[in-house]
């Protein structure tokens, strides 16, 4: 049995409509290992996680115009502040990368977590990281329906408030 | 400046009666004569359609009151804003689309307060969620009519979000944030809505 315990597993979580940060967070719980009870820092318990739809996540408030991500490159006047916008349109992986990796402990494992991590913009994925998936993760927020999801039958049940 | 003040408490006594044709006679006439309204010249309110007919040389444009079926009764029948009469004062969202596209026009605005009857507080509840609604994309048909002609040009990619506050052009980036103490916040949903139906203990997060 210890065998089943001690594997490490693969999972798989649609980032589409989803906030970025939430997305993080279930990601960095189960690269650390922590949502198995034989969770200890010194054993290498984490799992592999990948995450797909990356380039339809969905940003809550004006977070995509007000988010600003900076670096420098070292170099003097390297100073670059880009939007959360610009970022996604650039490279759309970027943001979740970077919400996980602030978000698992600032340690040397981070990086090798880090290298657990796979990120896809969208759906297709290569076929031995298909192969090896075992459990898909619910997504953290409900996403609301459009008003052409609605079949005529549920628009027709809702009841009219006011007469014109 | 006497007749001014004849005609302004003449009017406000009578501004229950909606006369609408014989508004412009007030200012000709010098003594009040209100015209008595008789049976065939009552206003009605109803959705119209317009409907042309041509028969040889003329050319017949009618507006028909289209039939709106009878809703089912109220729970409050004595409340005056229609959403008191149903109690959904505090438990309406930006989600709840079959709730909201009811007071909004075909090409996206919201209808006035003095045909759907609402209040003042709801009206503008009801009109801060249209707006996350429209930005959050939930509504795909109500768009405004391009005029013909228009050729659209390539659309840039659209970015997904929900319970924006604020236009997507007014907003500008956050170079300094600050430190953990005085960091400016990113705002999330509406104070508007600060008091719906929580049925989670978590609090309302609204400084992100």
């Amino acid at each position: 049995y210890q065998w089943a315990t001690f594997a490490r597993s693969w999972f798989v979580i649609d980032a589409r409509m989803q906030p970025p940060g939430k997305i993080a967070s279930m990601c960095s719980i189960r690269l650390q290992g922590k949502h198995k009870p034989i969770y200890h820092a010194l054993s290498d318990c984490g799992d592999h996680v990948v995450v797909i739809n990356t380039k339809e996540i969905a940003f809550s408030g004006n977070k995509w115009e007000q988010k600003v991500y900076s670096s420098h490159t070292g170099y003097p006047g390297g100073f670059k502040q880009v939007t959360a916008a610009q970022l996604h349109h650039k490279d759309p992986k970027a943001i979740v990368r970077l919400a996980v990796y602030g978000m698992l402990p600032k340690n040397l494992h981070r990086r090798t977590m880090m290298q657990r991590l796979h990120i896809f913009p969208d759906d297709v994925l290569p076929e031995d990281i298909r192969a090896n998936l075992t459990e898909e993760l619910p997504q953290p927020r409900e996403i609301p329906r459009k008003l052409n999801e609605y079949t005529q039958e549920e628009i027709d049940a809702f009841p009219r408030l006011w007469t014109p | 400046m006497a007749a001014r003040c004849m005609l302004r408490s003449v009017w406000t006594s009578f501004s229950s009666l909606t006369l609408g044709p014989s508004a412009s006679n007030f200012c000709s006439l010098q003594r009040i004569n209100v015209p008595q309204l008789s049976a065939l010249t009552i206003q009605s309110r109803g959705i119209r359609q317009v409907v042309e007919k041509r028969e040889g040389n003329t050319i017949t444009i009618e507006g028909k009151t289209v039939e709106t079926p009878a809703a089912p009764e109220p729970p409050n029948p004595a409340a005056k804003c229609p959403i008191y009469r149903w109690n959904l004062q505090h438990k309406y969202n930006y989600t709840d689309v079959l709730l909201l596209s009811q007071f909004i026009r075909s090409d996206g605005g919201m209808l006035p307060r003095r045909i759907t009857g609402l209040c003042a507080e709801e009206h503008r509840k009801i009109a801060i969620c249209v707006q996350m609604a429209h930005r959050a994309g939930l509504l795909p048909d109500h768009r405004p009519k391009l005029p013909e002609g228009h050729v659209p040009k390539t659309p840039k990619p659209k970015l997904n979000r929900y319970l924006t506050r604020w236009s997507v052009k007014s907003v500008k980036p956050i170079y300094k944030p600050g430190l953990k103490w005085c960091k400016k916040r990113m705002d999330v949903g509406h104070p508007a809505l600060k008091d719906n139906v929580r049925y989670s203990v978590k609090p309302l997060y609204m400084k992100h």
